[in-house]
């Protein structure tokens, strides 16, 4: 019975073959052909605003690879390890594939008919017994173009309600309203450019090493080549921006308002200032003070802006001397009267970027103005390579819903439903008559969700976001959603998430190149993709489902379009002719991505720009032409500091900050999908000074309760990790849906942009 | 009791033959496999042992395998292997990729152990050395190949001492900077936890015992 | 019903194995095995797996030995190889194991008991000149407290092997004739206090006792030669002599006679 050598030989050949045939046909990453039979389409990066471009291969109907676009300008073919698994985001275990109604305690799957129908009845009986601002629409800055002005036109210009409202009113509300005030015009002048054009750079609440990671990654390449490149990061915790940055600046919350005083303080008195500048471009204005925190709900906030003089400016800026702001801040006189003279250096090109540390901010709005004032004054802003630079947490904040305008007083492009010119030109593009469209804001975010609660909101619909994780007191607002009597919630969402939980209808969404698609990134620039697979199961578009409301509700004729998107995308376009100039569809098909305004085929890289913007005349230098009011001038400001809604006390006597880490993007219902990344960051932690720990008896690693007056939870403290909080301070991120870090957070906002401060609240730690 | 004598007498030779010989010869011939075994035990692979261990020849002879350290871990980072291990069956280690360890600061693990295979008069967890962590494929970082990964550098325990960030120019792209992590062996205490977190399916920076040894001269 | 001793010594047995299984319930009461471990807090070791690491390592760590010596001392107070016959869950299988193969009717033959000291010389030796702990290493009573504690279940073969032996071979060889700690606490039990005492009077020659004994040689000096107590050192003192005696001629000494 033994078997011949060479019988052995061929039955072990066989045995590898067969293994091997098995193999491929378990994985459909291994083809004969290597490659061959990939289909490769351009779409933009799902996460961040940075707007990475990247290549998505498809076979067999389901994307098999992803990797960075080489002939994208943003990244040349890079991504961060969040775009890198950006395939497997969709192809998580538990995608929604079928719409599901509350029967009780339980989701029942039911027909897409069943739900639109039970959807549509809800809507229609809400707005008959409780008139149409019963209704609501909560969206995101990962809406897509289409979807975002979908949503919008259907609210403002078919039900009649001023209820829509994006989760970018968390996120970059007051960057809006920043520039908003100072340029009368949303947007950056700058764009990524500047990262290689600049050489100093100054920081402010922005952790770019970790959130903007591409673009951090070209800052720092701009260093390399220039030994003279200098990176200052101002901020309340030491991160890994920190880390890299020239120098650390510590400063107590809150008091970036008296530190950039202080800076400005410090140009005028050693006459550092662009006084040629001043004279051409500025004008210089005040508002009111002590304007409250938003705690109350209904409240209602308006500035009374007046104008001043310069000298009125340098009178209101005398109390911010470098001591004073020393002692709010905790910043040395010395340095803040360096980083001052950095400032205003003329041999240098300066830019400031921030994230959230700026926005999510009681005082938003205001510091952004600040930030503006220091460019103005030095005259070091609209010019390759220096520039003022809000940067943008998600993929479409910028494109959806600042540009196309989804929040309750906004009309696409920079217009206001306040305005009576603005409804007008709404209503005849949209070919409605005026008066369907409502001429008071509504609510911003944080109030729609107060109004929920209350009741005064009966229908809530809410796409691509996940508010119940993302919102501030959190307990609240998750409570309020499961109040009953008549309150209806319907959650458009990929997964399960948190806000699936509180839902009453949960309808599968399409999402990405599951669809066609438009993203608007942080450096203005207009990114289009086409649909490359099918949604899994009945999944089904936005842009689909809320037509189909509209549809159903008698709406339809908003929306008599063929090719949706590109339709949708050109009537939209017709809004920002003139100003906010988008190119025709097929432009953006064939570009990785064009800068608006985009006049005439051409990008604009720098705004206000002479040789760069189309709309400044040749002999202007620079023209801040969208401020019409004020001549073609910006704004400076005169923004006093102003403390914190709730500081640390006896009773909780530490400063919670929540935020980010790279491998997660904000309520992790992606990024928690993917494996690779769930092991490389499984859980939320609680940074913590050593100092303090080692006082209170809490070694690295162990669990502490954390208590505000709001909420509490359970951490494992980390004492040594990528980020160090800073004395009297905790972070905790908030991406872990099993740690609702925002049931602690309070629910005060920026009375001018709406946006809560998801940065500064009381909390006491114990041992747990 | 005749017959009680001729259960339980003991004959001179059945005592020489049951009693001395056989036994001895078993003794002997399990002496003689055991000892078969006592090949160093980084042949058979390296062992990721728990924080405080001897050097492995050293572990193993104080080592008695009672399993109070594995029972002390939090994490349940800490196994006994079986009999794959040869000679180190029962011995407790780590599987990083699994789980590695995490540092725990007042070292329970080396606190457990009764015999001395872990030092329990260790107290500061920069001072374990458990190994080293290496970079074993750089074809495969992501880091290397300039995307933005580094999680090993920002999951590190003793981030910025063992592992630290080094930009260069990404030729490539022109515009973009590669971070690099680089390991420094002085300081890593080898906990896994890179290794655990490495986003590739094979991970491309693992624990070894000690880095590959790089000669800078010739050696005749 | 008359007093007997076996259930009690299943129940520290079985008590024995569900302390070194407690950690896995949650409970804080025992942590370890029976070659080191702690019960209620306090430090115990097994003395032949101090000396093993102690000869191997050349590392002496004081609580280590104090440990080991106060269960030598406690043993030795309780009998010495009470250890086999109460705790040692190896015992405990083999034991069972050979009941069945008794009912069976295969395994016939025994083998002498003093090997165990000569495997625990060849122990100690090898571990002073190897520097392996070498007991350690092949352990079966290591093997199963770790197989109960990890669920490390593949070198539990060892055990089964020393089964199908004892089964078809050589009956209760591992206990009788290889296993070093039973060596080990044959010498303490030799001058231990707490013995089997023996009354000629009462013995009617049944030989139930030397039936059931695992080391029945123990018995020879009293039932051949009258003497009043088992004195071997191998003796278990598991009771099951005493348990069976139907004249009552076996009892508990808990003195020298």
């Amino acid at each position: 019975m033994a078997l011949s050598r060479r019988e052995f030989l061929k039955a072990s050949a066989a045995a590898v073959a067969f293994a091997a045939a098995g193999a491929s046909v378990l994985n459909p990453k291994v083809s004969e052909a290597g490659d061959a039979g990939i289909k490769w389409g351009k779409a933009p990066c799902r996460f961040c605003g940075t707007g990475c471009g990247v290549l998505v291969g498809v076979k067999g109907g389901k994307i098999v690879a992803t990797k960075g676009d080489p002939a994208a300008p943003v990244n040349r073919g890079l991504n961060c390890i969040k775009g890198y698994f950006l395939s497997k985001v969709l192809y998580g275990k538990d995608r929604l594939t079928k719409p599901l109604i509350r029967k009780g305690d339980k989701m029942v799957e039911a027909s897409w008919d069943e739900a639109m129908t039970l959807i549509a009845s809800k809507f229609k009986e809400s707005i008959a017994k409780h008139g149409p601002d019963s209704v609501a629409m909560y969206g995101s800055g990962q809406w897509t173009v289409f979807e975002g002005y979908a949503a919008l036109k259907l609210f403002k210009g078919g039900i009649g309600t001023n209820n829509i409202e994006p989760n970018a009113r968390l996120c970059m509300a007051s960057a809006v309203t920043g520039f908003m005030t100072t340029f009368a015009s949303d947007e950056p002048m700058g764009c990524y450019d500047d990262l290689d054009l600049g050489d100093t750079y100054f920081l402010w609440g922005a952790n770019m090493a970790e959130c903007h990671p591409v673009l951090f990654s070209r800052m720092i390449d701009n260093r390399l080549k220039n030994p003279d490149v200098r990176i200052i990061d101002f901020g309340t915790r030491r991160t890994r921006t920190s880390q890299m940055a020239d120098q650390y600046v510590r400063f107590n919350p809150q008091t970036d308002l008296a530190l950039l005083n202080a800076i400005a303080h410090v140009i005028i008195k050693e006459k550092l200032y662009d006084e040629k500048f001043i004279k051409k471009h500025v004008v210089f204005k005040k508002g009111k003070e002590n304007i409250g925190y938003g705690l109350e709900d209904k409240f209602k906030f308006t500035d009374d802006p007046k104008p001043i003089s310069f000298d009125d400016y340098k009178k209101f800026l005398e109390k911010y001397t470098p001591e004073y702001a020393s002692k709010l801040s905790g910043v040395p006189a010395a340095k803040i009267v360096e980083l001052a003279r950095l400032y205003a250096d003329k041999k240098r090109k300066v830019n400031s970027l921030w994230t959230m540390g700026f926005n999510q901010h009681v005082r938003g709005t205001w510091v952004n103005n600040l930030v503006y004032n220091v460019h103005l004054l030095t005259g070091k802003i609209s010019r390759p390579g220096e520039n003022p630079m809000s940067l943008t947490g998600q993929p479409s904040a910028c494109g959806t819903a600042r540009e196309v305008g989804t929040f309750t007083h906004r009309l696409p492009a920079d217009m206001v439903v306040t305005n009576p010119e603005h409804r007008a030109k709404a209503a005849e593009i949209w070919g409605i008559d005026v008066k369907r469209i409502p001429d008071k804001p509504t609510y911003n975010a944080t109030e729609m969700f107060r109004a929920l609660d209350r009741g005064d909101i009966k229908v809530l619909w809410s796409q691509v976001t996940n508010p119940f994780q993302s919102l501030p007191h959190l307990n609240r607002y998750r409570k309020g959603a499961r109040k009953g009597d008549g309150r209806f919630v319907i959650v458009s969402d990929i997964y399960p998430t948190k806000s699936t939980e509180v839902a009453d209808v949960i309808l599968p969404s399409a999402s990405w190149v599951e669809k066609e698609g438009f993203f608007g990134n942080a450096e203005r620039r207009g990114q289009q993709w086409f649909k490359m697979v099918d949604a899994p199961g009945e999944a089904k578009s936005d842009l689909w489902q809320t037509m189909e409301l509209a549809r159903r509700l008698g709406h339809g004729n908003l929306f008599p379009y063929k090719y949706a998107e590109k339709e949708i995308f050109e009537e939209y376009r017709k809004f920002t002719v003139g100003g906010k100039d988008l190119a025709p569809y097929e432009a953006y098909v064939k570009a990785r991505g064009l800068r608006w305004p985009v006049v005439n085929g051409k990008e604009t890289l720098w705004r206000y720009a002479e040789g760069h913007d189309p709309y400044v005349k040749a002999g202007e230098g620079v023209k801040f032409y969208k401020n019409k009011k004020d001549d073609g001038r910006a704004v400076i400001w005169a923004r006093p500091y102003e403390p914190a809604a709730e500081s640390p006390d006896k009773q909780y006597p530490f400063w919670l900050c929540t935020g980010r880490v790279l491998e997660h993007w904000h309520t992790g219902t992606m990024t928690g999908r993917v494996p690779e990344i769930k092991r490389a960051y499984p859980a939320a932690v609680c940074e913590m000074h050593p100092d303090d720990a080692k006082r209170m008896g809490i070694k690295n690693l162990q669990k502490v309760k954390i208590t505000s007056r709001r909420g509490t939870i359970i951490l494992p403290v980390d004492l040594n990790g990528r980020g160090k909080a800073e004395k009297g301070n905790i972070f905790v991120a908030f991406f872990d849906e099993t740690k609702l870090i925002n049931e602690l957070c309070i629910d005060a906002y920026c009375p001018i942009s709406g946006e809560p401060d998801y940065k500064k609240c009381a909390v006491k730690v114990e041992k747990a | 009791m005749d017959s009680s004598t001729k259960h339980s007498g003991i004959t001179r030779r059945r005592f020489l033959k049951d009693g001395v010989l056989l036994p001895l010869a078993l003794a002997a011939a399990g002496g003689g496999v055991s000892t078969l075994f006592l090949r160093r035990a980084d042949a058979r692979g390296f062992y990721l042992r728990p924080p405080g261990a001897l050097e492995e020849g050293n572990f193993l002879a104080a080592c008695i395998k009672c399993g109070k350290c594995a029972q002390a871990c939090p994490y349940n980072s800490i196994r006994m292997s079986g009999a794959e291990a040869g000679v180190a069956i029962g011995t407790p280690h780590i599987i990083a990729r699994e789980t590695p360890c995490y540092l725990c600061p007042d070292l329970p693990c080396a606190k457990a152990c009764p015999s001395g295979a872990l030092d329990r008069k260790l107290e500061d967890v920069e001072k374990v050395r458990m190994g080293t962590a290496v970079i074993v494929d750089r074809e495969n970082c992501l880091s290397l190949r300039g995307l933005r990964c580094e999680v090993c550098y920002r999951q590190c325990p003793l981030i910025d001492k063992a592992i630290t960030i080094l930009p260069r120019h990404n030729q490539r792209t022109g515009v973009h900077s590669i971070m690099e992590p680089v390991i420094h062996h002085d300081k890593c205490v080898g906990c896994g936890i890179c290794e655990n977190a490495c986003v590739r399916d094979k991970p491309v920076i693992v624990v070894m015992k000690s880095p590959p040894e790089q000669k800078d001269y010739y050696e005749f | 019903m008359s007093f007997k001793w076996w259930p009690i010594r299943r129940l520290v047995q079985l008590g024995v194995i569900a302390l070194i299984a407690s950690p896995l319930a949650g409970l804080n009461i025992f942590r370890g095995n029976l070659a080191a471990g702690d019960l209620l807090g306090v430090g115990l070791a097994d003395p032949l797996a101090f000396m093993q690491a102690t000869l191997a390592s050349h590392i002496f760590i004081l609580s280590f030995f104090g440990s080991a010596l106060a269960v030598a001392a406690f043993y030795f107070v309780i009998g010495g190889r009470t250890f086999c016959g109460w705790v040692c869950p190896v015992y405990l299988v083999t034991e069972l194991n050979d009941r069945l193969s008794r009912y069976l009717g295969i395994a016939e033959r025994s083998y002498s008991l003093s090997g165990t000291r000569w495997s625990l010389a060849v122990t100690l030796s090898v571990s002073l000149l190897a520097g392996i702990p070498l007991f350690e290493m092949l352990s079966p009573i290591g093997i199963t407290s770790r197989a109960i504690m990890f669920k490390s279940w593949t070198p539990l073969l060892l055990v089964l092997g020393i089964m199908i032996v004892e089964a078809l071979a050589a009956r209760r060889i591992w206990c009788r004739s290889l296993c070093p700690v039973g060596g080990f606490y044959a010498l303490l039990g030799r001058f231990s206090p707490l013995r089997v005492g023996f009354s000629r009077q009462r013995c009617t020659g049944c030989g139930e006792c030397s039936r059931v004994c695992p080391v029945e040689e123990v018995l020879a000096p009293s039932l051949v030669d009258g003497a009043g107590q088992v004195t071997s050192g191998d003796c278990t003192r598991c009771g099951d002599c005493i348990d069976i005696c139907p004249a009552k001629a076996l009892d508990v000494n808990i003195w020298y006679k």
